[in-house]
């Protein structure tokens, strides 16, 4: 999944150099308004990772912020470029058309909302993270901070400035005039004015501490050193962030497109997502895709929403043909599935397909193994890991007896592979395996788990083809378990 | 950097010129008054590689002399702000050095000199490291980086740096490079 170290990525940018009180740009700032409003950029970019496009009103309502004070810290945070904000005068149907897109996408904004509200033609505003923009400008700001230092540092491609020490003339010169400067008899720098001996502009940190008066050498030196302090004190202050840019660095960035595109996916994706239930993670999303029978869609009250939205996806999806847009298909959380999927979400959602009991446990489980870094709660996803092992082996048990039947009964008929032979050995090593790992599992949960699934996932496959080969493959796994 | 440009002119030659060989002493002032002239937006003109066309000249009433807007190609020198340079140094002092590429005059101030290099008061002004092993003074050959430019109409003069990977001293005064 690409979407979490981003999510983190833009939580750790918040917080260091968004923490601050947030200037306001622009003239339309009265004295009298002084609502402090220090941190609430953090709170609102922390919400907006968890979201993917959302209305502003809903957000400052979630948020118990003003909507006033929602869009003014959101104002500054897209000139930050690090949100992306749509304005649409919309009727109803056009809101229609979002709150069905949210109730596809999320948990904590249940659909239903189109009765209570009597939408009448307005502006609304909608914002969303560009996860791709924030990471090129968290680099470039970075970049830039550490440029000018550097420069400073090694006065590299900086022009020295000179003054007239002379107080009543006190005449500043650039070393673009030192030709006009130079003085024929004693080659040495002369003001124009006063004929008084130039000294070299030391910089404005230095300025300060100049009183001492023991030279230049000195103050440049102390400058150096300041410099230099500055330069570690970013590298260590700025470190979890340049971990985290380095540890995005080759993954995809997540991408709700425009809102109109992301309304249009998130619907689709419903509609895909089984049983009508709320997709509560992207996630969610690639299992719904990851089933191949997809169960028919709960046709609800929402669903006649969502149809009325199908009209305008038709709409969408021809003008989107025109741009030659080719995510327009496959939403790109799809899309990404094959890249960045890992075996244990297959495996998991494989397993859901094979048995039920086990689908009825991890069902649950599963987007939340995804979610628990979000909470930063290690315990959950401590208890979450074991109730989802328990299941998981309760569901391997099972499916290995099955296993055994099936390699029984294949025995007796037209199989003639030198597979078959080993299939009972094969099972016998795989639970052998298995309970060591049980008990090793209290050590080194997190690693044993996902063998484990991983290990899972090629048995779902394996049983998911049902075909003849299935021993073979099989007896690779056992002995890599 | 060198540009093969086009340029037009117009020349004023006297009567006295006026003969078989009137081109020839067209061409040759035009030579004469352009081959080292500098204009801010074009740079120095280093040499005139040939004469396009010479057009009806204009008798100039009261003196005789005649006008001819001449057309012509010329190489033509423009230093530009990062372009590396070689250069002869023709001046040290203590706020550091001027240096020649060519017809543009470039200065090097001390704190674009490599910090292990310090200036050298004496007979002979130079910069130079502890041990000695480089020394910059007058005719010393220099390699650098052109950091700023100061572009008048008549004039360019450049700023430039040595602290930086592969500049600085390239040839001892007189040596063969
Ligand atoms: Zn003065």
């Amino acid at each position: 999944m690409s979407i979490e170290p981003f999510r983190r990525l833009v939580r750790i940018v918040a917080r260091a150099f968004y923490d601050e009180e947030i200037p306001a740009k622009g003239p339309n700032r009265s004295k009298s308004d002084k609502s402090d409003n220090r941190g609430i950029a953090v709170v609102i970019l922390d919400a907006l990772t968890r979201r993917q496009w959302v209305k502003e009103d809903d957000l400052a309502k979630v948020l118990r912020l003003h909507p006033k004070q929602l869009r003014r810290t959101l104002r500054v945070l897209e000139e930050e470029m690090l949100v992306i904000r749509e304005h649409r005068r919309e009727t109803v149907k056009g809101a229609k058309l979002y709150n069905a897109a949210i109730a596809a996408v999320s948990e904590d904004h249940p659909g239903g909302r189109e009765g209570e509200e009597k939408l009448k033609v307005h502006t609304h505003s909608y914002c969303c993270i560009d996860y791709a923009q924030v990471y090129d400008i968290v680099r470039y700001r970075i970049h830039r901070a550490k440029k000018k230092i550097k420069d400073q540092l090694e006065d590299r491609n900086t022009i020295q400035e000179y003054i007239c020490p002379n107080s009543s003339c006190g005449r500043r010169y650039s070393a673009l005039d030192a030709l006009r400067l130079v003085n024929p008899f004693d080659e040495n720098f002369h003001c124009e004015n006063c004929n008084a001996e130039l000294v070299a502009e030391s910089d404005k940190l230095a300025a300060v501490e100049l009183g001492d008066g023991d030279g230049e050498d000195n103050a440049r030196r102390r400058r150096h050193e300041k410099l230099k302090e500055l330069l570690e004190k970013m590298d260590k202050q700025l470190q979890p962030l340049t971990v985290q840019l380095s540890r995005v660095k080759d993954l995809t960035p997540p991408d709700f497109g425009t809102l109109a595109q992301w309304e249009k996916r998130a619907i689709a994706a419903g509609r895909m997502s089984s049983n009508g239930e709320a997709i509560v993670d992207l996630p969610k999303a690639s299992h719904g895709q990851g089933l191949t029978g997809t169960p028919m869609p709960f046709l609800g009250e929402t669903k006649v929403e969502v149809a009325l939205a199908g009209g305008d996806v038709k709409r969408e999806e021809g003008k989107d043909e025109a741009a030659g847009g080719p995510t327009k298909v496959l939403p790109p959380w799809m899309i990404r599935q094959g890249m960045s999927l890992t075996a244990e979400q297959r495996g998991e959602a494989k397993l859901e397909m094979k048995s039920e009991d086990s689908a009825a446990l991890a069902g649950p489980t599963a987007p939340l193994d995804v979610k628990p870094t979000e909470e930063d709660n290690e315990a959950m996803q401590k208890k979450i890991q074991e109730e989802y092992l328990k299941a998981y082996y309760a569901a391997l048990l099972q499916r290995q007896q099955e296993a055994a039947q099936m390699a029984a009964s294949a025995a007796n008929g037209n199989m003639s592979t030198p597979g078959d032979s080993t299939v009972g050995d094969g099972t016998s090593e795989a639970l052998a395996a298995q309970e060591m790992k049980m008990d090793g599992a209290e050590d080194e949960e997190e690693v044993e788990w996902e063998d484990a699934t991983a290990t899972g996932a090629m048995i779902g496959e394996d049983n998911g083809g049902g075909s003849g080969e299935f021993e073979d493959e099989d007896e690779i796994d056992w002995e890599e378990g | 950097m060198f540009f093969h440009i086009y340029l037009e002119r117009n020349m004023q030659l006297h009567p006295r010129h006026f003969g078989p060989h009137l081109r020839d002493k067209l061409i040759a002032k035009l030579i004469q008054d352009v081959e080292g002239t500098c204009s801010g937006r074009h740079g120095f003109v280093v040499a005139v590689t040939a004469v396009e066309t010479i057009g009806q000249g204009l008798i100039r009433d009261g003196t005789g002399f005649v006008t001819f807007p001449v057309k012509y190609q010329c190489v033509v020198f423009r230093p530009f702000k990062g372009e590396i340079l070689e250069s002869v140094v023709t001046m040290v002092n203590k706020m550091g050095f001027f240096a020649e590429a060519g017809p543009v005059q470039i200065f090097v101030s001390n704190h674009l000199i490599p910090d292990d290099m310090v200036f050298q008061s004496g007979d002979v002004p130079s910069y130079e490291t502890s041990d000695g092993s480089v020394r910059i003074q007058k005719d010393s050959e220099v390699r650098l980086k052109i950091v700023g430019t100061r572009v008048d109409a008549t004039e360019i003069f450049c700023i430039g740096t040595i602290k930086d990977d592969f500049l600085g001293l390239i040839g001892d005064p007189g040596g063969a490079t």
